[in-house]
């Protein structure tokens, strides 16, 4: 895994998993896209210029629901709140000037933040990233093109379980986080506050609400010498 | 999705991201009652990421072949699985009870 034994760096295991994880992604997501856009340059100018496929989807469902351009906007932006979250988690723990730190935040996604603070040195933290980052865009551009200009070549993306990959991939990255009690602790009551808003609060919310989890992790202990 | 659309969701999540990154980083690192938050976040946010990609299906809770899948995963990732193995068992997993049980 990404910090086992103190190594620096993500191994290709990880690397590959991320890759590919995020092929899937951008053939199904784009596939979906062009579907509605209905044109294939604005289908790859839109995933370049907006960088996040969900807040795509949640403009999209808004719009498919009925809902109106504001609500869909609306949407679309909250999803994305999530990144700014991630994107200070990151910043804390990088060392390197103004410009370079607004190149890491605009790539700031939950892979590549969940891999990369999970190493011990700054050095190490802006390394990382770069490298899952670089991982996550060769699977989702080389998906995205293949979606858009060759087609769904997946075929039925549910029949063969992909929608399951996401969820496993974030989990894997976040497992050594799970291994320590306030990691634990904070990704069981985010997770435990998403469940409850979901069906009451608007789409976004529950995401950002998750904080509350990290806020309740600061009052727990790790143990000395657990890993 | 019209050129404007674009250029408003692009400009709105870019924004987030940059005042996340520097407002949000200046919060976290010179409050001190904060500084813990900053390691804590990914695990919070990702968490709840997981939660919605596996048991909701737009404003419903769904309990379905999903959250198996994301079982097999957990079960692969506390041995220490390698990821590749842990994401492929997971899609299996939730295909082979989709096509046994046709949910």
């Amino acid at each position: 895994m990404a910090d086992r034994g103190g190594r620096s760096g993500p191994d290709w295991g990880v690397l590959s998993g991320i890759a590919f994880t995020f092929f899937a992604l951008g053939v199904t997501v784009n596939v979906l896209v062009l579907e509605r856009v209905g044109s294939e340059v604005k289908t790859v100018v839109a995933a370049i210029v907006i960088n996040s496929a969900t807040t795509e989807l949640a403009y999209i469902a808004v719009r498919d629901a009925g809902g109106s351009l504001i609500a869909a906007l609306i949407a679309g932006w909250i999803v994305a709140s999530r990144f700014g979250l991630l994107a200070a988690s990151l910043g804390s723990r990088l060392n390197v000037g103004r410009w370079h730190r607004a190149a890491a935040g605009l790539q700031s996604f939950d892979p590549n933040v969940g891999v990369a603070v999970q190493q011990r040195t700054a050095h190490d933290v802006m390394r990382t990233f770069w490298m899952v980052t670089l991982a996550m865009h060769a699977g989702w551009w080389s998906g995205t093109f293949v979606g858009v200009f060759l087609g769904n070549v997946i075929g039925d993306a549910d029949r063969l379980g992909l929608d399951a990959v996401f969820p496993a991939l974030l989990l894997a990255i976040i497992g050594n986080l799970l291994r320590q009690r306030p990691g634990l602790v904070a990704a069981l009551v985010g997770g435990a506050v998403c469940a409850v808003l979901v069906p009451i609060a608007p789409a976004g919310v529950p995401i950002i609400m998750s904080l509350i989890g990290a806020v309740a992790a600061l009052r727990v202990r790790q143990p000395e010498l657990a890993s | 999705m019209s050129w404007w659309v674009i250029t408003a969701l692009a400009a709105g999540v870019a924004a987030q991201r940059l005042i996340g990154m520097f407002a949000g980083t200046a919060l976290l690192t010179k409050v001190p009652v904060f500084g813990r938050l900053a390691g804590l976040i990914p695990a919070a946010v990702v968490g709840a990421v997981i939660v919605q990609l596996t048991i909701t299906s737009k404003t419903s809770l769904v309990i379905d072949e999903r959250l198996a899948g994301l079982a097999v995963a957990g079960v692969l990732v506390w041995r220490r699985a390698p990821m590749v193995v842990t994401i492929v068992a997971a899609a299996a997993t939730t295909a082979l009870l989709r096509a046994a049980f046709g949910w």
